[in-house]
């Protein structure tokens, strides 16, 4: 872009849906698991017959009042269900029961690493549609997703960089699922994103006009998604074009977007307050109660492993990837001198065990936060060498059993003054060479001398003193 | 003798334009010839919504006749209906699934 006259700026905003962890659906019992046989979790109020009465599941509410929370929006003391009204097979009814006029939580923000805060609109509570295949040009309709609790977390367009959105969409994965109401699998669609975007010359205030591209289910085609329509817009505009306010759809396949719908066969949805369904009042002593039930949250977590366990702030940032490792850790801090010590274990020796994402995600790791701790306090109080406490980590990882299964009294009782005098002569003497070398000036050879002593003394003695010993003795 | 705004009389006038518009949203076909006795029809309805909407109440934040807020159910699931009659009503079916033919 290095040849245009004017440089162009990235805005965007979020529409984000996640599927709530309830095991009922919103309006009735039947249950929300994923799969299943075609229309088996349906039920005469889910698949919209006339007659039938929805009633809204409290956990459902709950879990929407924990995501207000989580993102420090304010829950709304009133809040109301609204019909969106459109036709089209997904929905059976021809209105989906969604929230506009009065949502649950009101504004709040999700704050990204670079210190930028991407504030919310609001998060409303609604029901998921149900899934549609379309062949050989008819379509076949499934409603066991029809009806399961969804909440819609929309942003303000505060995004200006891919690298933004990302990071969004991540803290958002992450939040939810440190507070438990949803397992956010984009693969699976429990949570989906729908990318408001446009362009505008860099320091320009006013907002171009915008496309929409809907149902992007995982990070990367967001990513590319987006680089492609910012591309695109900002094409257009440079050839002496105007960018049309449509709705678009993204093909990973062929990496490009293509239109849906334009503004002039935009959705008409005549919302309107749902008749069936009584206002939802929470009380502020409820929104206390939930509050106090949250867990600490990955951010403030993070900045507290930084500011007073001192660790760094990449290391803070992997422990609080997700809440199980964090727990993990937590619990093998206790009492210990040195937090960085049991950080160093959990992302060295652990993790190179538990490698795929999905597997750190659940963290069942064969020692327990219980038995690390022991072994970090061996070390701490002198009793055992680093060497010896990473060999013994190792055993312990293969076996499930802890420390003290492979150290006896000799391994802990330390090394004695003269002991390590012995050994640091016997290895002076059997390494002539590396003497020799160490002498004419190549300082890494007497990491060999030392490696010596710490072998004969199954890892016992103290590297640092025995490198000084044997300096004093070559002289 | 003046009204509190709360008894003012509105109206709402449905033109032919609402009702196709309507009928557009609704995917639903309308001749000509049937217009201008839906657009009436429609008017009457609307007109009767009025009637309710203008209706004098007490309360300002009133909200329904029961005056009932906080209606919920426990997360505990209810067994389905099977597929055979939860389709049982299903104008086409094929393959456990609707069936939604295309009309174009």
């Amino acid at each position: 872009m290095g040849c245009k006259a004017v440089n162009y700026e990235l805005v965007a905003g979020f529409e984000t849906h996640i599927e709530l962890a309830t095991k009922t659906k919103i309006f009735c019992g039947c249950t929300t698991q994923f799969g299943g046989e075609p229309n088996t979790h349906c039920c005469p109020v889910c698949i919209g017959l006339p007659g039938t009465l929805p009633k809204l599941n409290r956990q459902a509410v709950r879990y929407a009042i924990m995501a207000g929370l989580a993102t420090h929006g304010e829950i709304a003391e009133i809040s109301k269900m609204d019909r969106k009204n459109y036709c089209y097979p997904d929905l059976s009814k021809a209105y989906q029961i969604s929230q506009l006029y009065a949502p649950l939580s009101i504004g709040g923000y999700v704050e990204l690493s670079n210190g930028r805060k991407i504030r919310l609109h609001h998060i409303h509570i609604e029901e998921d549609a149900g899934k549609l295949i379309h062949q050989h040009g008819d379509t076949y309709v499934d409603y066991n997703r029809g009806g399961v609790p969804l909440i819609e977390i929309v942003s303000e367009p505060d995004i200006r960089s891919i690298d933004e959105a990302r990071e969004y969409v991540e803290k958002l994965q992450q939040v939810m699922r440190y507070i438990g109401i949803s397992d956010c699998k984009m693969q699976e669609g429990s949570m989906r994103c729908d990318v408001n975007i446009s362009v505008r010359p860099v320091g320009s205030e006013k907002l171009g006009t915008r496309t929409e591209i809907k149902n992007m289910n995982s990070i990367n085609n967001i990513a590319k998604a987006m680089e492609y329509e910012f591309e695109r817009q900002v094409d257009l505009i440079e050839s002496g074009g105007q960018v049309v306010q449509e709705t678009l759809r993204y093909d990973d396949a062929t990496n490009t977007t293509s239109s849906m719908r334009s503004k002039e066969d935009a959705h008409d949805y005549r919302y309107f307050r749902d008749p069936d369904l009584v206002t939802i009042n929470v009380s502020k002593e409820e929104v206390e109660e939930i509050k106090s039930t949250l867990p600490e949250l990955p951010t403030e977590k993070c900045n507290r492993y930084v500011e007073e366990l001192s660790l760094p702030e990449k290391d803070a940032q992997l422990l609080t990837k997700y809440r199980n490792i964090s727990e993990y850790f937590d619990k093998a801090c206790v009492g210990v001198k040195s937090p960085k010590t049991v950080a160093n274990f959990i992302i060295g020796q652990i993790f190179s065990r538990v490698e795929t994402e999905a597997d750190k995600e659940v963290f069942a790791v064969a020692v327990s936060p219980e038995q690390l701790n022991e072994l970090v306090k061996l070390l701490d109080s002198g009793k055992i060498r680093n060497n010896l406490a990473k060999s013994t980590l190792e055993k312990m990882l293969d076996s499930g059993k802890g420390a003290l299964e492979f150290l006896d009294e000799s391994d802990m009782g330390g090394l004695d003054e003269n002991t390590l005098n012995e050994l640091c002569r016997q290895a002076v003497e059997s390494n002539p060479k590396a003497v020799e070398d160490y002498k004419n000036g190549k300082e890494k050879a007497i990491k060999a001398i030392v490696g010596n002593v710490m072998k004969n003394s199954r890892g016992k003695a103290d590297a640092a003193l025995a490198e000084s010993k044997i300096k004093e003795l070559i002289g | 003798m003046t009204c509190p705004v709360l008894f003012e009389r509105l109206v709402s006038m449905v033109t032919r334009e609402d009702v196709e518009n309507i009928a557009l949203l609704s995917k639903l076909f309308v001749p000509e010839e049937e217009l201008d006795g839906l657009t009436k029809s429609m008017q009457e309805i609307i007109d009767f919504a009025d009637t309710i909407n203008n209706a004098p109440s007490a309360d300002d934040s009133f909200d329904n006749i029961n005056n009932l807020s906080n209606v919920f159910r426990e997360d505990e699931v209810i067994p389905s209906y099977s597929n055979e009659e939860i389709l049982s009503n299903a104008p086409e079916q094929a393959e456990d699934h609707f069936l939604v033919r295309n009309r174009e």
